[in-house]
């Protein structure tokens, strides 16, 4: 197949990307086509969610997507969060309990958070988020501060 | 990853189509995609043809009576979300809950564990414990298959080709949980998982145990000495020394031989305790 144009919403936008390969996934059209660098690849083969974005505002491993599963599709990054009111809280929360020593794993860790937001509502406590965020690797094991940062986003949680 | 070409046919005839423009090998389905990617990536496989399921009509939740019907595209997160799932099911949302994250559920799909067969799915266990069945459509029509039947060994099934996984049905509620033991919680393999699961209808017990290549197996000798009804302590101890002492175990680079044993042993007495614990009536 020759590479193919498709349709995005980024970040609110609508995107057209390019000549994308079918092989092609998500990780790579993020950082080098849309030029989005918050975005961070880690192990490459999902175990480490340092890749996480939003597609239809549900958090998904970039690296294991082919850009063309999502075609059509509003994908949300690390640099759509601030104009969320949901991401924006959790970069709050992050940004007072200092929840990053070298930050390679923070975009990761704050998109997927603000998925579980939105897909649990208010219902979720700090122990199943917490639980939920299990597959985000920080490799500084910076988790204690990490787990103050949701603790603070759960304010009525004992 | 080598150049492939992608297709993502809106009808399940046009799939079925898709399956067989090539020999087998040329072609790869596309569920989730999450397991697939490693095989594309890592030069296992070098199809000429993706064929996406993400267009066919199977992302569905279906409970009619007791009958559990789960589509085969659905992400294995959509189903862990029902509400219902925790009381009719708990042992197959405990299942659910230890594949990969919430990221890879997201994607992830009870058809593409079951299509991919890995030897240490955390999925094919419960499923022989439930007895679920797996509904196959293909160019001669549609048929059903237990999961004993269909998972043949390591990475293989009884799939023909041209055929699909349509939907995987659970015939009734069971009381049943799942444990298992692994280094890390998230995104890691399995060294043992045992599920559990008394049957209403017949009062029997089953026992699987996976994270034992080539694959999951049910434990009959082991289910025999649970009994009919409610296993007493030293009945349930007795069946979690045979079932540890009964399998055929081996040492990789996961775990060894010795300590997979014990685990099978603590495993299957604290899952039968577990099942108990969760229902008053078997107490």
């Amino acid at each position: 197949m020759t590479p193919t144009s498709l349709a995005l919403t980024v970040n609110g936008k609508p995107r057209a990307v390019e000549d994308v390969p079918a092989s092609e996934r998500l990780l790579d059209t993020v950082r080098w086509r849309l030029g989005l660098k918050g975005t961070k690849e880690g192990c490459r083969s999902g175990d480490c969610g340092a890749c996480t974005v939003l597609v239809d505002g549900v958090s998904m491993l970039s690296c294991l997507t082919l850009t063309h599963e999502v075609e059509g599709t509003s994908l949300t990054t690390i640099e759509g969060m601030a104009d969320d009111p949901v991401g924006r809280e959790v970069q709050n929360a992050f940004e007072r309990a200092g929840a990053l020593q070298c930050g390679y794993c923070t975009p990761g860790f704050v998109v997927a958070l603000a998925g579980l937001l939105r897909e649990r509502g208010r219902s979720a406590t700090v122990d199943e988020l917490l639980s939920d965020l299990g597959g985000n690797l920080c490799r500084c094991t910076g988790y204690l501060s990490i787990a103050r940062a949701v603790a603070l986003l759960r304010p009525e949680a004992p | 990853m080598p150049p492939f070409d992608f297709v993502t046919p809106s009808s399940v005839d046009a799939a079925i189509a898709e399956l067989r423009t090539g020999a087998p090998g040329e072609v790869t389905v596309l569920a989730g995609g999450t397991d697939v990617m490693f095989d594309l990536d890592g030069g296992k496989s070098a199809p000429r043809r993706v064929v996406s399921l993400r267009r066919l009509p199977w992302r569905t939740v279906d409970w009619n009576g007791p009958v559990l019907t789960v589509g085969s595209t659905l992400p294995l997160r959509s189903l862990e979300r029902d509400p219902e799932l925790p009381r009719q099911h708990p042992g197959l949302l405990q299942a659910i809950r230890a594949v990969g994250s919430v990221q890879l559920r997201h994607r992830a799909t009870l058809g593409g564990n079951l299509g991919r067969a890995a030897p240490a799915s955390d999925l094919i266990p419960v499923l022989l414990a439930l007895d679920a069945e797996v509904d196959v459509v293909g160019p001669t029509g549609a048929r059903s298959l237990s999961v004993d039947q269909f998972i043949r060994g390591a990475r293989s099934t009884a799939l023909a080709s041209g055929e699909l996984i349509r939907s995987v049905r659970f015939p009734e509620p069971r009381p049943s949980a799942y444990l298992w033991q692994r280094v890390r919680p998230a995104n890691d393999i399995s060294q043992i998982a045992v599920a559990a699961a008394y049957s209403p209808s017949d009062h029997r017990w089953r026992l699987a145990v996976g994270g034992i290549p080539p694959r999951a197996s049910r434990v009959p000798e082991a289910e025999e000495m649970l009994g009919t009804a409610t296993p007493t302590e030293a009945a349930t101890r007795a069946a979690a020394e045979r079932a540890a002492r009964h399998l055929t175990i081996v040492t990789d680079r996961r775990a060894s031989e010795e300590y997979r044993r014990h685990l099978v042993e603590t495993l299957v007495e604290r899952a039968v305790r577990a099942v108990m614990v969760s229902r008053p009536e078997l107490r």
